[in-house]
């Protein structure tokens, strides 16, 4: 490569790395300044005296302990749900041949058309006739079947060979033996996948719980959030910690997790 | 392979179907259903509910002259064909950028990509902050520079401009990956032959990269013009729609007209059915396109 493009693409990179990395670091070096130091003006990159009041104040007046609780509830038993009910179905769709399934599987797949903003208001009317409305289990249930995860899970499950299920079956072994003997723990590396990016998903959801969340001690921290900027005088100290504070177990994901992300759902998936 | 028990399968698919039946096929029937009423259900508590009157199609007809409505639609429609294009170069730069392998590119592209992993509230509170007119960051560095101020979230025009810009830079890194998977999948082989026949590096961007990164490029396209379609959540937090109603698209609009007007109900859903067509369209081209470019 000749040394002029090199330049330009070294330039690139850095203008990249400056418009991505500075905003997401001004917001968190924000979160550590004491209230004085984020009216002042001209502001200043570092805290001058660093503090953890905005995470305090974030706790002690906004109930944020509570959010974080819910946030951690509805991400964790809906990624749960979301996986047994997908592999079963995976396990299903990629094993057994029974009249309907094509049929079946293309209608799941299509769904992937009717996204909740589409929807939003007979859901909230179907949420409100199943007495769903101002409960967690009102997004922990129905985002739960997703196209995406049956589809991973019934592609990758079709590369685990046949013989290995008729060998068991010889042995006596029934299909709910098979699917947990043998299925399962096959399937690791997809479950994962699926597992990883149900939690990240959920945990940044913000439509299901504005949609179905009015009682304040049962929001979620993306609603609550939401609702903390739109008062009439942001209280950006505590704001911007808790925003910081919710960025973190994604921070935590993604450096364990990173190639899952930088890879793409889609190949990490029928690749792994 | 299993000829003993029929009946087993259904039962693996019985929950997820449940789930697919209760909470999508039957409300998008009920949205088709409440789209022919007047007033339809009422969806607050305090208020009562009233009998529904039916219309038929009068609240399409209604929608057709709603000048509030057809100013969202096409202000939805300019978003989205402002921030299709604007994404989808600047991803693809990204990814010709970062897909060489060079010292730090795996932490670059994941800086990229950070955006992505958070929330677009989030994104939405971090860009408020750093756009504020009086006292945001963004507008002291532009009075160092000598400039004015400028009212990002304050002018109509600019606050429009500001949600495209935002929305580009919390989602570019997701379809940067997608286009580095692009353009990892053509052989090496090809661009060596092209070198050794004497192209630069224009040439083969022309003749190897683009026509063979096409496929990838619909994808993205598609994909990004669903995306912007849907856009909400960091219009709520930068603007909530303002100012003015210089903001509002879609699905504000829709939760607006049936939770802020008491009898909205039926003319929301007739919009929601508008709204799923327009979706069916994109998704229709989508499946025709990536049949057409793969094949």
């Amino acid at each position: 490569m000749r040394s002029p493009l090199r330049t330009v693409k070294a330039m690139g990179v850095l203008v990249a790395v400056a418009i991505f990395l500075v905003p997401v670091l001004w917001v968190v070096l924000s979160a550590f300044k004491p209230g004085s130091e984020l009216a002042t003006y001209p502001p200043r990159i570092l805290p001058v005296h660093w503090t953890l009041a905005n995470f305090s104040d974030g706790f002690r007046f906004g109930n944020f302990a509570r959010y974080f609780l819910n946030s951690g509830f509805v991400a964790v038993t809906s990624t749960v749900l979301s996986v047994v009910i997908s592999t079963m179905a995976g396990f299903a769709f990629a094993k057994f041949r029974f009249p309907g399934r094509d049929v079946i599987f293309f209608a799941m797949l299509a769904t992937l058309m009717i996204s909740l903003q589409v929807i939003l208001i007979p859901m909230f009317l179907t949420l409100k006739q199943l007495g769903l409305i101002n409960s967690l289990w009102g997004i922990i249930i129905p985002p739960a079947a997703t196209p995406t995860g049956i589809f991973l899970m019934r592609q990758y499950m079709m590369t685990i060979p046949d013989e290995l299920l008729e060998a068991a079956r010889i042995d006596g072994a029934t299909n709910l033996q098979i699917f947990a003997r043998i299925m399962i723990p096959l399937s690791v590396p997809v479950i994962s996948t699926l597992t990883i990016f149900s939690f990240v998903w959920r945990w940044n959801d913000f439509l299901w719980p504005f949609l179905v969340i009015n009682d304040d001690r049962l929001q979620t921290v993306q609603l609550a959030l939401a609702n903390f900027v739109g008062q009439y005088a942001v209280k950006w100290g505590s704001l911007l910690a808790m925003t910081t504070l919710s960025m973190l177990p994604m921070l935590v994901i993604f450096l364990i997790f990173q190639r899952y992300f930088l890879r793409g759902i889609s190949t990490t998936g029928l690749k792994a | 392979m299993n000829r003993r028990t029929p009946l087993t399968p259904y039962l693996f698919i019985f929950p997820s179907a449940a789930i697919f039946l209760l909470f999508i096929v039957w409300p998008a029937l009920q949205g088709f259903y409440q789209s022919l009423f007047r007033r339809g259900v009422i969806v607050r508590n305090d208020i009562p509910a009233l009998a529904a009157e039916f219309v038929g199609l009068g609240n399409f007809r209604q929608l057709l002259h709603d000048e509030r409505f057809l100013a969202v639609l096409g202000r939805t429609i300019v978003y989205t064909s402002v921030t299709v294009p604007l994404v989808v170069l600047v991803a693809l730069g990204l990814a010709l950028l970062l897909r060489d392998t060079f010292p730090g590119v795996g932490i670059v592209r994941a800086i990229v990509y950070w955006p992505s992993m958070v929330s677009l509230i989030i994104v939405g509170i971090s860009w408020k902050w750093i756009l504020g007119f009086e006292s945001g960051v963004a507008n002291y560095l532009m009075t160092q520079l000598g400039l004015a101020k400028v009212p990002w979230l304050l002018d109509p025009t600019i606050a429009l401009a500001t949600v495209v810009l935002v929305s580009v830079w919390a989602t570019a890194g997701f379809f940067m990956v997608i286009f580095i998977a692009g353009l990892n999948a053509i052989p090496d082989v090809y661009y060596e032959s092209a070198t050794i026949d004497g192209c630069g590096s224009l040439q083969l961007f022309r003749h190897i990269t683009a026509p063979l990164l096409k496929p990838t490029t619909v994808l993205v396209v598609i994909l990004a013009t669903i995306n912007a379609f849907k856009v909400f959540e960091q219009v709520i937090v930068l603007t909530d729609g303002g100012p003015g109603r210089a903001t509002v698209f879609m699905v504000q609009n829709i939760y607006e007209e049936a939770f802020r007007h008491p009898f909205g109900v039926g003319y929301a859903s007739a919009q929601s059915v508008v709204f799923f067509f327009i979706m069916l369209l994109f998704a229709f081209v989508q499946f025709r396109m990536t049949r057409g470019g793969e094949a």
